[in-house]
């Protein structure tokens, strides 16, 4: 073949397609390839050529691979388009899955994979069978890819046939390629399904352990990101692992490395042993550093992680802080993430080294490495008590060079300091006044203003300074307002004088009466309040000795840390971010088809995943500094939306009573209402650990189901859910079950709102409510509740005497039923009736008859129902008629139920 | 797992582009572009090569001006997706010869075939060139090489001398040359670059060196090699305190902090007599890396003087000194000094006989740039560059310019004086004698002087 393929790319004078078509029908080969190949071009760069689907089929039987090549990536691109057509191809992939070339066996299962047409998965199933067993190592590494390709179209299908199974057959195979291939895709189903598939036991770790030596760069990549995942028995597993992993960090290639240092610093946790953990953390450093000479992009997603391993383990890098010194051709990326380390491994050894970096860049060009300069500076002063002093001349030095946004970042650094060395530092105050009127940033005003109002008694002119901004106030920004608002009140109280009194009129009618800001203006008022009414008061408040603040702006949470450490050489480290908060990839609707399923959180370690994601999403946001450098500048990586509960939900009691109710719920936000103690439904001993206490109840007119989780098990719980059986009343959820993540030991309490007729149950009433209760850890525990009619009685069941009696008249005396119960004494009468009409069963009248008190009520229950009720005693002695009359005689007995719950109180 | 491959030009056009998963839209290289190219408001701002955008992660490198791109869902090995970008960029080098917009486009068929091959459904399958040969059938269409840059550190033996054999690091390893057979030829390049940074005083505050041997094989039939290294090479800075310099240079041995090999490679007898073997797949790639902190000389000292000269006036000399032997010649100086914001002119004033050298003073960052076409071993060349300021200084010239910077490239010339003692081939047979090239350069990585 001659001359160039951008040649396809010139268009020709008349209709490209009716000519093409023609080439493609050519009875030469190479006339044909090269139509083929101005088709891919046509493809590539937009045009339409889906109307060739036939002519390009047809070049599909050939022997030669660079023109199959060119009709697979053809039908790829267009079978989706015209599934219809595509089932001319399929003849030929499953006669090319047979072929004696194995390349060409392996190419069509690849191709097939990739055309997620029905038609054409239908056909896949048995050739990609066979290419699992192929002699081929190159078939059957594309083979194990495939069924990744096939649990994304259809993840049943994968299941019902098998492929798991020969999949993880392919982990003991005696090619390397194929093994990695095997782990990739078990690891990708196993992340989209909700059933353990691919776990890793001690016997896989020392098979893949040994596979690891033989393997491809990459594919020691997915190996090791596979078994960080295995937790280690004890200390001598965890050092054997080790040790197996450690030759990895020689390797050239930075995946490699920064898995293998995941997969050892996660083992290190187990290791008790103080010499190994040292001697591990020697072999890490080295490594670690050596990855900062390669490409700057890999330098940032080094310098990312190493931020993370340092905060939990110091010593690793502690001597090494040289090689975080910026270069001067680094990119901005890597010099600020290298700033940030510095600060890290900043001590009191180093210290005057790393000043003088620091001052050095705080002269350079870039702004924003320029203000990450100066403000690192103050950090180590908060940092470091015995440099502190140092780090503030440093910052006079560079006040001094009068360059406008360092003074103004110094100055906003000096305010912490003073905060955390209060009363040592205020000899500088001076000169930090020098350089008021050229502060225009927001930040640096506040801050100044803060400074003067704290230190108002020693600075000789202070009511002059505050009085320049006064002029001002109304076009400030909020901050400085509210900082005006407070130094002005500071300095009246340090210098009670005219000058300032009258400083502090204007100011509260500022901040009063001329704004719309509601903080300034809250602020504003008490502060007056305090001034008007007692002014020592004001002083003990305002004046009060503030707490000593501490470096804490540059520390993770710590179980963020923990978390992002478990993530070490993913995108989480990057991000500083927990996987669940940006990863979007929607999951397969891989269908569960046995609920008894849910693993155990602690024993496959799969489950992890998702209880991390409920943890997550409960741990507090990142300090603002500890935002990555990229999420300083835009809102990404932006927070995934709140991922929509799992399309096909899992119907709990569905095999049970063939029911199909919606109203399953996931957990949202946790909330922990309090309440009076709830009966126990579900002991801890048949809960496996987990004890729930609930009561239906009627708060504010509204049906609550009040619960109360205590997690009695060893492990965390979390991904509640819950579902209600038919019943009478048709109750069910009305809302998300909100329930946080339980770590052992803690409970939760939560008010779930119910409706009501929605999974109405046929048959005659009945006090029974079945619930079932599962989450992400636990199988579903079942439970048997009652029904208290109470809760239903609404709050609208007040009956006129008059309607009362007619209803009464009107019902048949078949409707009427009463019942005896010979032990409730009532005792107060005005207590029963409060009691009752707590419960919305309302009071219409009494009469005498004989030594007997005969007391009318009225009920209602959702509907329309009326209860009509008559309750006959006698004050002071056991014994209690109630008859009733209702629409609805088959609630009788619930009634009875609830009137009796109602008078023993 | 990655979900597309694309290559973008400079203008953001797509050259190349490969959906392997169907999970993000088809818009993302647009959207990438946009995005990198205003990261900042002014433009100014480098992205970084790792960032989130609506819930879909954008890796990036840059090779030659083109953005070689990847995007995901997932929470995948970043570096992993990295270091397959720069990997896929050597790949398609070595298919192609020489990489650039033109030659990706003129093969964009071949170019295709080799992305199906080097990843599957996301899933990295190999970018060894070498195994590549086995699955790739389409040939590849090798462009004019004479006025092309070619990628990487290697590109730099093009500019020197003409010992460097010039057209060989841009010859596609499976092309067959023009005349029909291929020459039997293999380069082992040792490069070296130089972070250095000199207090006002002229001290050495950092000094450090990245070195990587790099190998490219045009050997039929893959004979093993041997290479052997200085006989005195130690590695690890055990039992010796971190940061010496008291150790007197030039004597003693090469203490590398930390090195790491190509997969290829085998140490069987490395620790006793620092050689590696190993039978080099086709194509480019690297042997061995390698960082040294050890106290070296450094190839230039650099020498800044600020002589105020009134209020709005100063004079600033910087004084160059070449380190190395006479028989050595540094090529493509750049020397960049920041002056003071407030610098409204600068007039230039160089050493009598000068030739080959430029001096600007760039109004736009306020920088003076002074470029040398070459440096002579042991010689010494000054710049005098009088400025005039549009406001009063307060004595704060100092603090307000510099630092000075250098970049410069050295052929022949390693700091470090890590060797190759010997190349050995395998002998085929008696006659089989192939060419063998080892090549030494060192550069500036940061390379800087406070002032």
């Amino acid at each position: 073949m001659s001359g160039h393929d951008s040649k396809y790319f010139s268009t020709t004078k008349k209709g490209e397609i009716p000519e093409l078509k023609e080439e493609l029908n050519s009875q030469y080969k190479d006339k044909r390839k090269d139509a083929v190949k101005k088709v891919i071009a046509a493809m590539t760069v937009g045009k339409d050529v889906s109307s060739l689907f036939t002519d390009v089929v047809n070049c599909m039987q050939t022997e030669n691979l660079e023109l199959k090549k060119l009709v697979y990536l053809y039908l790829i691109n267009y079978a989706k388009s015209q599934p219809d057509l595509a089932i001319l191809a399929v003849n030929t992939f499953v006669k090319d899955s047979q072929d004696p070339n194995p390349l060409i066996r392996a190419l069509a299962v690849r191709t097939m994979g990739c055309i997620r047409v029905d038609k054409i998965t239908e056909y896949l199933c048995d050739p990609l069978q066979r290419c699992l067993k192929d002699d081929d190592p190159y078939v059957r590494k594309t083979a194990a890819i495939c069924v990744a390709k096939l649990y994304d179209i259809n993840a049943e299908l994968v299941e019902d046939r098998g492929f798991l199974e020969s999949l993880k057959d392919l982990i003991s195979d005696n090619n390397p390629m194929v093994v990695a291939n095997a782990v990739a895709a078990l690891a990708e189903i196993q992340e989209n399904s909700n059933s353990p598939v691919f776990e890793i036991t001690s016997h896989t770790l020392s098979k893949l352990l040994t596979a690891l030596n033989e393997c491809t760069e990459w594919g020691q990549v997915f190996i090791l990101d596979a078994l960080s995942r295995y937790k280690a028995a004890d200390a001598r597993e965890a050092e054997n692992i080790v040790e197996r992993v450690t030759p990895r960090l020689q390797h050239a290639n930075c995946a490699v490395v920064l898995s293998a240092v995941k997969m050892i610093l996660q083992q290190m946790e187990l290791i008790s042993s103080t010499d190994v953990v040292r001697n591990l953390c020697k072999k890490m450093a080295p490594p670690l550093v050596t990855l900062l000479s390669a490409e700057p992009e890999i330098q940032y997603v080094a310098l990312r992680n190493i931020n993370l391993i340092v905060q939990r383990r110091p010593t690793i890098l502690a001597h090494e802080i040289k090689v975080f010194f910026c270069k001067y051709n680094d990119p901005i990326y890597v010099k600020m993430e290298k700033l940030e380390i510095m600060i890290k491994l900043a001590s009191d050894r180093n210290i005057d080294q790393v000043l003088l970096e620091f001052k050095e860049y705080a002269t350079e060009v870039d702004v924003d490495f320029v203000r990450k300069a100066v403000r690192a500076i103050g950090r180590c002063a908060i940092k470091l008590e015995r440099a502190a002093e140092r780090c503030i001349s440093v910052l006079l030095e560079l006040i001094k060079i009068k360059v406008n946004y360092v003074v103004q970042e110094a100055i906003i650094v000096i305010k912490d300091i003073f905060r955390r060395y209060p009363n040592t530092y205020e000899s500088i105050i001076a000169t930090l006044c020098e350089s008021l009127d050229t502060l225009d940033e927001p930040e640096a005003k506040a801050s100044m203003i803060w400074i003067i109002g704290e230190y108002a008694e020693r600075i000789d002119n202070a009511d002059e300074l505050l009085e320049s901004f006064l002029e001002s106030f109304p076009e400030e920004p909020a901050q400085v307002q509210l900082q005006l608002l407070t130094a002005t009140v500071k300095l009246f109280l340090k210098k009670p004088t005219e000058g300032p009194q009258q400083m502090i009129q204007v100011v509260l009618n500022n901040a009063t009466v001329e704004t719309d800001n509601p903080d300034l203006r809250d602020r504003a008022y008490i502060y007056w309040r305090l001034l008007s009414t007692d002014p020592e008061a004001a002083k003990d408040v305002v004046l009060a000795e503030k707490p000593v603040i501490s470096d804490d702006s540059n520390q993770l949470d710590s179980t963020l840390l923990d978390e992002l450490l478990a993530n070490i050489a993913t995108l989480s480290s990057v991000y500083h971010k927990p996987p669940e908060t940006f990863v979007t990839r929607v999951k397969t609707t891989a269908q569960r088809t046995e609920d008894d399923d849910y693993p155990e959180g602690s024993e496959t370690g799969y489950s992890e995943s998702s209880s991390h994601a409920a943890d997550g999403v409960a741990s507090p946001p990142t300090s603002s500094s500890s935002v990555p450098y990229s999420g300083a500048r835009q809102p990404a990586p932006a927070p995934a939306p709140a991922p929509a509960p799992p399309a096909p939900v899992p119907d709990l009691l569905g095999d049970l009573i063939g029911l199909d109710n919606n109203a399953i719920v996931p957990i949202d936000q946790p909330v922990a209402p309090s309440g009076p103690p709830l009966p126990v439904l579900l002991p801890a001993s048949s809960g496996q650990g987990l004890q729930i206490c609930a009561q239906l109840t009627r708060q504010d007119g509204q049906i609550f189901y009040s619960l109360l989780f205590e997690n009695g098990s060893q492990i965390p719980l979390d991904g509640f859910m819950i579902q209600f059986n038919k019943n009478t009343f048709g109750l069910a959820a009305a809302g998300p079950l909100q329930v946080p993540l339980l770590q052992p030991g803690a409970s939760a309490r939560t008010l779930l709102p119910m409706v009501m007729f929605q999974n109405m149950s046929q048959g005659p009433p009945s006090s029974l409510l079945q619930v079932a209760v599962k989450n992400n850890q636990q199988p579903v525990s079942y439970f048997n509740d009652k029904i208290p009619l109470q809760a239903f009685f609404t709050e609208d069941g007040r009956m006129e005497r008059g309607s009362f009696l007619e209803t009464w008249r009107s019902l048949p005396d078949s409707n009427e039923i009463s019942k005896d119960f010979p032990d409730i004494v009532v005792n107060s009468m005005e207590a029963t009736l409060d009691r009752l009409a707590a419960s919305n069963i309302f009071f219409i009248a009494k009469r005498k008859h004989a030594n007997q008190d005969v007391f009318y009520f009225s009920a209602k229950i959702p509907r329309g129902v009326p209860f009509l009720i008559e309750l006959t005693t006698v004050i002071g002695t056991p014994g209690v008629k109630c008859a009733i009359k209702t629409p609805g005689p088959e609630m009788a007995p619930l009634f009875f139920e609830a009137i009796e719950t109602l008078l023993k109180g | 797992m990655i979900s597309q491959f694309f290559v973008l030009s400079q203008r953001g056009d797509n050259i190349v582009f490969r959906d392997y998963r169907g999970e993000v839209q088809k818009g993302s290289a647009e959207i990438f572009f946009r995005k990198v190219k205003f990261w900042k408001e002014d433009g100014q701002e480098e992205a970084p090569p790792v960032f989130n955008l609506d819930g879909v992660n954008y890796f990036h490198v840059k090779v030659v001006g083109l953005f070689f791109v990847a995007t995901t869902r997932v929470n995948v090995s970043p570096s992993l997706v990295l270091e397959l970008l720069q990997r896929i960029a050597r790949v398609i080098k070595d298919y192609l010869g020489i990489l650039n917009e033109d030659s990706l486009r003129k093969n964009f068929v071949l170019v295709y075939e080799l992305l199906d091959e080097v990843i599957d459904f996301g899933y990295v399958q190999t970018t060894s060139t070498e195994m590549l040969k086995s699955y790739v059938f389409n040939e590849p269409i090798v462009i004019d090489a004479a006025r092309l840059q070619s990628l990487g550190p290697a590109s730099i033996f093009m500019q020197g001398g003409k010992r460097m054999p010039g057209t060989a690091v841009t010859k596609s390893v499976v092309a067959t040359e023009p005349g029909g057979r291929t020459r039997e030829e293999i380069f082992v390049d040792i490069i070296e670059k130089i972070s250095i940074t000199f207090s006002s005083s002229g001290y050495i505050l950092t000094s450090e060196i990245d070195g990587t041997i790099q190998m490219k094989s045009y050997l039929t039939g893959n004979p093993e090699i041997r290479v052997a290294l200085n006989d005195d090479l130690g590695i690890g800075k055990d039992g010796r305190p971190t940061y010496d310099y008291r150790s007197s240079s030039g004597s003693g041995a090469v203490i590398l902090d930390d090195c790491n090999f190509h997969e290829s490679v085998h140490l069987d007898s490395f620790d006793t007599d620092k050689t590696l073997s190993l039978v080099p797949p086709d194509g480019e790639f690297t042997v061995m890396n390698y960082r040294m902190t050890q106290e070296f000389t450094p190839p230039f000292r650099i020498n800044t003087l600020i002589e105020e000269a009134g209020a709005l006036k100063a004079e600033v000399i910087i004084k160059v000194r070449a380190e190395f032997s006479s028989s050595i010649t540094a090529n493509t100086i750049m020397v960049l000094m920041p002056l003071p914001k407030y610098t409204s002119r600068a007039s230039f004033e160089l050493e009598p006989g000068a030739v080959g050298q430029t001096m600007d003073f760039k109004e736009a960052n306020k920088r003076l740039e002074w470029g040398l076409k070459k440096i002579v071993g042991g010689s010494e060349h000054t710049l005098r560059a009088k400025l005039t300021f549009s406001q009063e200084s307060h004595g704060n010239i100092t603090k307000e310019s510099g630092p000075v910077s250098m970049t410069f490239t050295i052929p022949m010339y390693n700091a470090s004086r890590l060797q190759v003692k010997y190349l050995q081939i395998a002998k085929k047979s008696g006659t089989y004698n192939p060419y063998r090239w080892v090549r030494y350069v060192t550069q500036a990585n940061s390379y800087v002087a406070r002032i």
